[in-house]
């Protein structure tokens, strides 16, 4: 446990997280009329898209997968560590999870919640999204279970839900308590109504207890499966680059590197505005750091494991794409994913830097940019050059596919926004957890 | 009016709060605890049996296994196109489906199970209940007939209960 949390007590946790709560000042109004507009922006260019068709996009033979899978993947990515830390971490008994992994599972949420428009945005014609879904119609025509593709939409949807239910289940606690301490009517109602009546009985916490760690134990699955049913959309297909099986275990290791990063860009500016100092301390940033920094090494790995099986396999196809990777027309995609997702993070090695609060902000923004990249430069590549020349070609960005992504990250900021001014977005339950106990005989605190 | 009474005691100490549970049990009281955050010790102390919560679980675990696993294999049957030259009941294939509804539909049994052990939502009924229980204070509500009110609040006066007091019981 961090010294600092050695230090506080129950009241003292309350206090910090409701406060939180409080009637919003006009830096958070500002926050959220960007995020809004950037919503507004991205929705208009969805519109021009589905009025004037998939042209609108740069989406053209044969680079059919562009930049809205490229995102898709990016925020799935980004959706995987809340998972991770919420419930791999909790089965671990890892302690540095307590004051982040509220807001880790909140960004899961909405990180899913952002990527799964993508799939919606690139069929074109979202409004026939339901046919993925297995309904009775009286062509008996059903989704085929053999795709990845319908894998996705099950691995997605489980997730999704698996992970809203993990963290509405662990907010309960925490909403009884802002409950009990606002003085707004209408919040009052509202948190009366949400934490269901929760009383924080003996019996409540026993079935909670049991309840939470099957959760955990549910949702651990679902942090190696999501992002490996994702890998298989690629994996399962033969074109060079992405036929490899690898990519599960390196799909996973990158989301959890980028969805760490996330957790720490967003970490930051709330541990700095609602002076959380003592809460989220030192430590948890080390523990953060040495976690990037793994997975960092893992990623590398995976990338390092890719030219080597391309050169061994003597496949021309395979060994070109390889080639073309690093010096074809995407280069810069490439290099700048080793620069952001390989080499930056080894400066984590000096230890004064795991602590260094604005160096590790930087960093963490400099990691989504190499991921995103990442997934730009396996999408992008592979598709541009296939195994016969004749279908080799190239990609023309759209202002319309600028425009939507930047879109998704205002719809991703915009519900961050919200949730941290209306729900605890520390878990005050799990902080206190590892908070000793008041004794009167010794231990804990007064 | 009602015979059952509530003596509710408000505690600061996690030792106090034990202790005037163990008088409590040792005088065949009935009672409820409440507390800020899970105490395992606390839990220990007040009841030793397991939750059934993974009943639940189980049950829905099994559930989806099946139903993923026949949902995909029915569909495959009413709608026999041959895709990929996979057969049309593609069982490794199917996996993938099995393995996701098992998981749903275990999530989703869990929460069922969670509600029903813990009573939930119950937002009006709280005998007893505090609102400092949820921020720093402990409490303990011993219910009994009018007649034990007296008994109880002395007991859990010399506990050490920074307040004691009386309600409508349950």
């Amino acid at each position: 446990m961090a010294a600092a949390e050695s230090e506080l007590t129950y009241a003292e946790v309350d206090e910090a997280v409701n406060n939180m709560l409080t009637a919003p000042g006009p830096g958070w109004y500002l926050q959220l009329i960007i995020c809004v507009a950037l919503v507004l922006l991205g929705a208009s260019c969805w519109t021009a898209q589905l009025l004037n068709g998939m042209g609108m996009a740069g989406i053209a033979h044969p680079i059919m997968w562009g930049v809205y899978i490229t995102n898709f993947v990016f925020w799935v990515g980004i959706a995987h560590s809340g998972t991770l830390i919420s419930a791999v971490l909790y089965l671990f008994r890892a302690k540095f999870r307590q004051p982040i992994y509220r807001l880790a599972e909140a960004m899961t949420v909405f990180a899913v919640m952002t990527a799964g428009l993508f799939p919606l945005i690139h069929v074109g014609r979202p409004w026939f999204a339901y046919w993925l879904m297995p309904y009775p119609n009286e062509r008996a025509l059903w989704p085929n279970f053999k795709s990845p593709l319908v894998w996705d939409v099950f691995a997605i949807s489980t997730y999704f839900t698996v992970s809203a239910v993990f963290f509405m289940v662990g907010l309960i606690p925490d909403i009884a308590s802002a409950r009990d301490r606002t003085k707004c009517a209408v919040r009052k109602f509202v948190y009366s109504i949400t934490s269901l009546g929760w009383v924080g009985s003996n019996r409540q916490f026993k079935h909670y207890s049991a309840a939470y760690l099957l959760f955990a134990a549910l949702a651990t699955p679902l942090v190696v499966s999501v992002h490996s049913v994702v890998s298989w959309d690629f994996a399962m297909a033969i074109v060079p680059g992405w036929h490899a099986t690898i990519f599960p275990p390196y799909f996973v290791a990158g989301a959890i590197f980028s969805g760490v990063a996330m957790v720490i860009t967003l970490i930051i500016p709330m541990r700095k505005v609602f002076k959380l100092e003592r809460i989220i301390t030192g430590e948890h940033f080390e523990a953060m750091s040495k976690l990037i920094l793994l997975t960092s090494g893992v990623v590398t790995y995976a990338y390092v494991t890719e030219f080597y099986t391309a050169w061994f396999s003597n496949n021309s196809f395979e060994r070109f794409q390889f080639w073309f990777r690093p010096f074809g027309d995407f280069w810069i995609a490439f290099w700048g994913m080793t620069f952001c997702n390989c080499i930056a993070p080894l400066s984590l090695w000096y230890a004064p830097l795991r602590r260094n609060i604005a160096f590790l902000f930087c960093l963490s923004i400099i990691i989504n940019i190499g991921m995103w990249l990442e997934r730009f430069n396996i999408i992008f590549t592979s598709l541009a050059r296939e195994f016969i020349p004749a279908a080799w070609g190239g990609y023309n960005f759209s202002w319309v596919e600028v425009g939507i992504t930047l879109g998704a990250f205002g719809w991703f900021g915009m519900w961050m926004t919200l949730f941290i001014k209306f729900f605890p977005a520390v878990a005050i339950m799990e902080v206190k957890e590892v908070i000793p106990a008041p004794r009167r005989h010794g231990g804990g605190h007064h | 009016m009602s015979n059952a009474r509530a003596v509710v005691g408000v505690f600061t100490y996690l030792d106090d709060i034990m202790g005037a549970i163990d008088r409590v049990k040792a005088q065949g009281g009935t009672f409820r605890v409440y507390a800020p955050t899970y105490v395992a010790e606390l839990d220990h102390h007040t009841d030793t049996t397991r939750s059934k919560v993974s009943l639940f679980t189980a049950t829905g675990g099994v559930l989806g296994l099946v139903g993923g696993f026949a949902l995909a294999i029915l569909c495959g049957l009413d709608w026999p196109l041959r895709v990929s030259a996979k057969e049309i009941v593609a069982i490794p294939g199917y996996f993938v489906i099995g393995y996701e509804c098992t998981i749903l539909l275990g999530a989703i049994a869990t929460l069922l199970g969670l509600l029903h052990f813990c009573r939930l939502p119950d937002i009006v009924r709280k005998v007893g209940y505090d609102p400092r229980f949820s921020l720093d204070k402990f409490g303990l509500v011993v219910d009994c007939a009018s007649s034990e009110v007296t008994n109880y609040s002395k007991l859990l006066e010399d506990s050490g209960a920074d307040e004691v007091r009386e309600e409508d019981g349950l």
